[in-house]
């Protein structure tokens, strides 16, 4: 192969690295909620999006750019995130007997009223009292870790976590009221 | 262990679902439940939802409490043996890459982010002796001014519209900014000089307004009369909105005060030439400055933990010297594309970074329990979403990244070392559009021992956070104003970084510098002593 050839190569290569990095990066949120809906914990969810991406690029000589790329890109996650559970036993007992591809069929099917209720979930979380949204905040957008914020807000970690669902009941709730209120 | 739906125990499971801590018991019931009863399907895939969303969604959280530092760690990714491996292992470290900017941005603040917009319509570019009646508020060199009244008490400012035109005052004066090719004058002293393209800049005064024709004039305003005398070119004006305009040539001076006919006399420069001096006077006082800089600044050379000192004294044609003593073995400085400029004093150069591949490439060997980066910027804009100022090439294990984010936050990432774990140390807000083409000074602190990471502006810690990765840290190739994200695509907008503005001295201590020696840093090099800008008895 000639020096060219070589740098030809190199450069394909490149532009190609480049459209799956955009691409990906617009459905990463979406393959992200996908994989949440399988395993929630955040962190595992994250790892299994990273690995998502790893053999997605492996793969990514196959994808027919005519075709969406979430779709194609969730089909993975899917194989990732079953992967993932058949090594953790916990996972596994609450996803067997074909209930991770149930869930995932029923989200698809359930995505436009989810769209529609959680549009309110911005004014919804803005009108939580201070103290609780910063616990939600410190939850899921600074990450502090639940030993963090239990120290911070002076309580067990148990109570914590407690304090988390209650919150996201109240967003439920509020969220339910709001849907029915525009509808 | 049974579920029923619904219920407070299926409601305790979900919740620990979400958080990861259900027990082997919860996980086999709610599988059991999930599976039989739709209803429960359907409200289980909505509570994931909403857990999803709280986690996907930064915009979700708006700006007030957002502390932005973390801990981030990365998924290893295992090394695929396969033909395909190099371009797998890039792609990881492209993988963790991503989520360095990722992170970044949903750290970062998303009201900020859609970028602030500016009402200046002035900049104040060169003072002799100001003073200043807005004491707390004195404009400052280098900065946009808004519309507003400037009240100069004595001295002499020059202020640049937008529009091109330059207008001298001298105190006492008030002069009111009206937009980039208008303003007005209550009282005081002012020449204009006004070039092609900003023909039609107006001032205004109690007893006429004057636009210009592409000239040079001057305009004397007191309490009941006032003299325009004109230098060069000609100007239109006019007494008051009823009569007629009328033309002043090149030599020709008008009187208007309020009990008398209009007279017109020779225009004389000498009742202006204090003004006229300002520039003679600046340039003086600057070199005086820049000559102190010089004498106390070539004292830290000597310092034996100075690894680099780039003074960007003479323009080169790609070296940029290295003038540290100590530093024989550490090389000097490549510089790739960018321009020279004068820098914060007139006799003083800079180099300007504006294109997307403007760089200067060094080279830092060794490992180093502290770091200390300083350097004095100006920045013209925060045209990325991360912009350089030293970045170590991509992502090696315990290097660093000193970046601002394009809201003004200025961040020090530190790789850990593994490549799968990094954090991100960053301060408030704290380069605000009013900063912005004014020379400034910023460092940040690396300190390993004391486990922390402070950054400072113009000699003031802005932000500490405590640092979690332990040393030795390392540079090893690194880059000035640009980032080299070691061949990952360079289109995308996480991997341009570069950096729009100038940097006129960079200095890289291989030790934590104290508060006092870097508010020494600042104080020796900063363009004007404070008493020229502000008030001074």
């Amino acid at each position: 192969m000639s020096p060219e050839d070589l740098t030809r190569r190199l450069d394909d290569k490149d532009a190609a690295q480049q459209r799956f990095l955009s691409l990906f990066l617009r459905s990463e949120r979406e393959v992200f909620r996908y994989v949440a809906a399988l395993v929630p914990n955040v962190a595992d969810a994250e790892d299994i999006v990273q690995q998502t991406a790893l053999s997605l690029w492996e793969k990514f000589d196959a994808y027919d750019p005519n075709q969406p790329f979430t779709p194609w890109a969730c089909r993975f996650a899917l194989n990732k995130a079953k992967q993932w559970i058949e090594r953790r036993q916990r996972w596994q007992l609450l996803l067997e007997a074909g209930l991770a591809e149930e869930l995932a069929q029923r989200r698809e099917e359930l995505r436009p009223e989810l769209e529609t209720r959680l549009k309110h979930l911005e004014g919804c979380l803005s009108k939580l009292p201070d103290e609780q949204r910063s616990i939600v905040e410190g939850y899921y957008y600074r990450r502090d870790g639940i030993e963090k914020l239990a120290e911070k807000s002076g309580r067990t970690v148990g109570a914590t976590y407690k304090t988390l669902q209650r919150i996201r009941e109240a967003l439920q709730t509020c969220i339910e009221n709001a849907t029915k209120g525009v509808a | 262990m049974k579920l029923t739906f619904p219920s407070l125990e299926f409601d305790k499971a979900v919740a620990a679902v979400c958080h990861g801590t259900a027990s082997d018991e919860q996980a086999r019931a709610l599988n059991e439940m999930l599976r039989n009863n739709a209803s429960a399907r359907d409200e289980y895939i909505l509570r994931l939802e909403l857990h999803s969303r709280l986690a996907s969604e930064p915009e979700l959280f708006p700006p007030a409490n957002a502390s932005p530092e973390n801990v981030v760690s990365i998924q290893a990714p295992r090394r695929p043996r396969t033909r395909k491996a190099n371009w797998v292992l890039a792609l990881a470290a492209c993988v963790a890459l991503l989520a360095a900017g990722w992170w970044w941005l949903r750290l970062s603040n998303p009201s900020e982010r859609k970028g602030a917009t500016s009402k200046a319509v002035a900049m104040l570019n060169r003072v002799a002796d100001a003073q200043w009646e807005q004491r707390h508020e004195a404009p400052r060199l280098g900065a946009p001014l808004e519309p507003g009244w400037l009240q100069l008490k004595s001295g002499l400012a020059q202020i640049v519209f937008y529009s091109g035109a330059r207008v001298i005052i001298e105190g006492p004066a008030e002069l009111q900014l009206i937009s980039p090719s208008e303003a007005s004058c209550r009282s005081g002293k002012l020449t204009a000089e006004v070039p092609p393209q900003a023909r039609g800049f107006r001032v205004g005064t109690p007893q006429m307004n004057v636009t210009d024709l592409g000239t040079v004039f001057g305009l004397d305003v007191k309490d009941r009369r006032m003299e325009l005398h004109v230098f060069k070119g000609s100007v239109e004006f006019q007494l008051n909105a009823n009569t007629t305009k009328q033309n002043l040539q090149e030599g020709n001076a008008a009187m208007a005060a309020s009990s008398l006919p209009l007279q017109f006399i020779a225009a004389n420069p000498p009742a202006f030439a204090s003004l006229f001096n300002l520039q003679a006077k600046s340039v003086a006082a600057e070199s005086r400055r820049c000559n102190q800089w010089r004498v106390v600044s070539s004292r830290l050379d000597r310092d034996p933990s100075l690894l680099v000192r780039f003074p960007f004294e003479r323009e080169t044609d790609w070296r940029l010297p290295n003038t540290s003593i100590r530093s024989s073995a550490l090389a000097d400085g490549a510089i790739v594309g960018c321009q020279w400029i004068e820098g914060r004093w007139s006799d003083k150069r800079a180099l300007e970074f504006r294109n997307v591949n403007d760089r200067v490439r060094l080279s830092v060997p060794g490992e180093f329990d502290a770091l200390t980066v300083a350097a004095w910027v100006r920045v013209q804009g925060l045209d990325r979403k991360l912009n350089s100022l030293f970045m170590s090439d991509g992502f090696e294990p315990r290097t660093i990244h000193w970046l601002v984010r394009n809201d003004g936050v200025l961040g020090l990432t530190v790789i850990g070392h593994e490549t799968n774990q990094y954090q991100i140390c960053a301060s408030k807000p704290v380069l605000t559009l009013d900063q912005f083409g004014m020379w400034l000074h910023v460092a940040v602190v690396l300190d390993g021992s004391a486990k922390r990471v402070v950054h400072y502006v113009n000699g003031l810690p802005v932000g500490e956070k405590a640092l979690k990765i332990k040393p030795p840290f390392r540079v090893g190739a690194a880059e000035l104003g640009n980032w080299n994200a070691n061949g990952f695509p360079k289109e995308d907008p996480f991997m341009i970084r570069n950096f729009s503005g100038a940097m006129d001295e960079f200095c890289l201590f291989s030790r934590a510098l104290d508060d006092g020696e870097i508010r020494a840093l600042y104080s020796d090099g900063k363009p004007q002593p404070d008493s020229s800008v502000q008030t001074r008895k």
